[in-house]
């Protein structure tokens, strides 16, 4: 598809534009001390156009927030549920490549297969992403490359930005891009050649040096049980069940459900849940398929890489990085990628 | 966008009879209130709602019929169990489903057919058996195994007794604790293998109860020369969801609540679990 070209001056033209399109607009802003996190700048226009790194928590915690009212209980005793729908219009702006590639993840387990989750469905369609792609590397942890989600997305986004010297490089992604080019036609122009050719160069920049993880061969090793026992304790002994990992993650996914009753109303909540937490498969009585410690980070593990790799094609490890920055006992996915490939 | 039903939204049933089976198990008659019926197969399970108390997966304890009234026996064991057991004929709950695989009905045509059962695991294998006992002249022999505690534990007391009088059908029963009255056989399930007639080779098997006796059950009918793959096991996992979102149930990349919970030997012994 052709590619255009949008200066600074009119990205900034562009986004006020569409903040009065939609409810929220979710964007990169620094918060507390330097962390950049995503949050809704739809009033303060805290938003930053360029920014390095990546934003502390993903979009998924938009999409299955940490808690999310899914029914008022109108009456409890006549079992009456009243489903809240969110309907809000949400613009993403500066969504990194691996997080896109870790929605379209989320898209297809969501919504994708025999049922849906509508609650997952009404958010993201009503979603627009503009993605930011990466031109330096977020942190010395994260691999999107090495995984094949970065340092450019190549589907999932609605548009995707470039920062060059010039301006940003714009490429459209969907339908609702070619949406929002049209009706800004103005601000944009053609890209030309040179703006192509310096993407390249920061694609050669970027990747010079890396190598892609063979993510099935990676699979078929964990498939196989060859993954060194020893590794396993290792990873056992270091986690503290903190959790980071898996509320960082771009592609988790578990919840739980609860209800919470005042007299004879009240609200059925989800929350995010996850597999490293001892109880999460405990059954009524005690007894649990997964006994021991070392097999919850495992689950945790096999599913990203090994499950998942079976089920979509690819690994829903997307090599953001978060759970290696976040994890107080040093566990490392990418070095256990490491480990586990070299070490068959 | 076309509207798409909520999953999560649970329909109102109105809990018809209650019959005691035991001291911690009532078997509740529940039909939806509003509309239709669920149409659900032998195997199948749905998530109660209590207000309160949130939802927890129960088995189809009875086969389908024509009036779209469908039963669940639960044994009460925490706080949602709880509570359902302290509500009353003409009380609502809320039911979502039906989830879950079934179990196989076409493989059954003209084979035998042996259901062992453990205490509450009676009544998921309940459905089939009143499916299978109602059509049975399209099945061979068939014949139940029921393990429990002691005599009062048995569910079903009469219509237990009925099935091993049908044609070419037989019932056993064990308990661990026999009473003063009690004639029957004592011990875990295993002990009443030796009794059976139906021919190890050709027999379908459906298993349901405690991880412990499945476990001992498969391992001793393996023996007996049962095949891996006709052997059938209804698993139980921590379930919050019911159609694979939530993650609990979650074992070695199958979902128990859409994968499942109804798997053969065959599979679980690919998924490394013994029950
Ligand atoms: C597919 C499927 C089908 C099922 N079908 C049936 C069915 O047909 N009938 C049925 O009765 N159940 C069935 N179950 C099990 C049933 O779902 C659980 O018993 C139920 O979810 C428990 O919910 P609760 O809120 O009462 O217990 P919770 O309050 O969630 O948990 C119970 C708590 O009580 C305590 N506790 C529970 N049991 C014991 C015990 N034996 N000894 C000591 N302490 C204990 C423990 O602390 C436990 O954490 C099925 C489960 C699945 C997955
Ligand atoms: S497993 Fe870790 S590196 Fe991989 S996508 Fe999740 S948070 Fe990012
Ligand atoms: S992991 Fe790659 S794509 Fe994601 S923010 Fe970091 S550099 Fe960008
Ligand atoms: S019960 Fe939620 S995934 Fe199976």
């Amino acid at each position: 598809m052709e590619k255009l070209f949008i200066t600074k001056e009119n990205l900034k033209v562009l986004i006020a534009s569409l903040k009065k399109d939609c409810a929220e607009f979710i964007a990169p802003r620094y918060e507390h001390l330097d962390d950049i996190v995503l949050g809704d700048t739809k009033a303060d226009g805290r938003e930053l156009l360029n920014y390095e790194g990546n934003s502390v928590i993903s979009p998924r915690a938009f999409l299955l927030p940490q808690t999310e009212e899914l029914f008022e209980i109108k009456s409890a005793k006549n079992s009456e549920f009243i489903a809240v729908e969110d309907k809000k219009k949400r613009i993403f702006y500066g969504v990194r490549p691996c997080d896109i590639k870790a929605l379209k993840l989320m898209e297809e387990f969501f919504i994708g297969g025999e049922f849906e989750d509508k609650p997952y469905k009404e958010k993201f369609r009503n979603s627009v992403f503009i993605t930011l792609s990466c031109i330096k590397k977020c942190s010395p942890e994260s691999f999107c490359f090495e995984m094949g989600s970065g340092p450019f997305a190549k589907e999932g986004f609605d548009l995707q930005l470039t920062p060059l010297n010039r301006g940003f490089l714009v490429e459209i992604g969907s339908k609702k891009g070619s949406q929002v080019i049209r009706k800004h036609k103005k601000l944009f122009s053609k890209a030309k050649p040179e703006d192509e050719k310096e993407v390249r160069t920061l694609s050669l920049n970027f990747t010079k040096g890396k190598k892609r993880i063979n993510y099935k061969r990676l699979a078929r090793i964990m498939r196989e049980n060859k993954v060194q026992e020893s590794i396993w304790d290792d990873i056992g002994q270091r986690c503290v069940v903190c959790s980071g990992c898996v509320t960082l993650c771009p592609t988790c996914s578990c919840f739980s459900i609860q209800d919470r009753l005042s007299g004879a109303q009240g609200s059925r909540f989800r929350y995010c849940d996850g597999c490293v937490y001892a109880g999460f498969t405990r059954m009524a009585g005690g007894s649990t398929p997964f006994p021991e410690h070392k097999d919850h980070i495992r689950r945790f593990f096999e599913h990203k890489l090994n499950i998942d790799t079976q089920r979509y094609g690819v690994s829903s490890c997307v090599g953001c990085g978060r759970c290696i920055q976040t994890c107080p006992g040093n566990i490392s996915i990418r070095k256990f990628i490491e480990q586990a490939v070299d070490g068959s | 966008m076309a509207k798409t039903r909520n999953e999560y939204l649970p329909e109102k049933a109105v809990i018809e009879r209650i019959i005691e089976e035991s001291a911690d198990t009532k078997t509740f008659t529940l039909r939806l209130v509003d509309k239709g019926k669920l149409s659900y197969k032998p195997g199948q399970f749905l998530m109660l709602s209590l207000p309160g108390y949130g939802e927890a997966p129960f088995t189809f304890a009875s086969a389908p019929r024509k009036d779209g009234r469908f039963e669940i026996s639960v044994r009460r064991v925490g706080s949602l169990t709880e509570a359902l057991h302290k509500l009353k004929e003409k009380d609502v709950v809320g039911v979502r489903g039906p989830y879950g695989n079934w179990f196989a009905l076409e493989k059954l045509k003209k084979k035998d057919i042996l259901f062992i059962a453990g205490g509450c695991g009676i009544a998921p294998l309940r459905s089939l058996i009143q499916y299978v006992l109602k059509n049975k002249k399209n099945y061979g022999m068939v014949e139940v195994i029921y393990g429990c505690r002691a005599p009062k534990d048995i569910f079903y007391k009469d219509e237990v007794k009925a099935w091993g009088q049908s044609k070419n059908s037989a019932v056993h029963l064990t308990v661990d604790e026999p009473d003063a009255a009690w004639a029957g056989a004592c011990g875990v399930v295993c002990v009443l293998l030796p009794k059976i007639k139906v021919n190890p080779k050709t027999t379908m098997v459906f298993l349901c109860g405690p991880s412990v006796m499945v476990k001992f059950a498969i391992r001793d009918i393996v023996k007996l020369g049962f095949k891996e793959q006709n052997i059938y096991a209804s698993l139980e996992r921590y379930m919050k969801c019911g159609i694979g979102k939530c993650g609990h149930c979650y074992v070695k990349g199958k979902y128990v609540c859409t994968d499942g919970p109804n798997f053969s030997y065959a599979e679980m012994k690919k998924l490394g679990i013994e029950s």
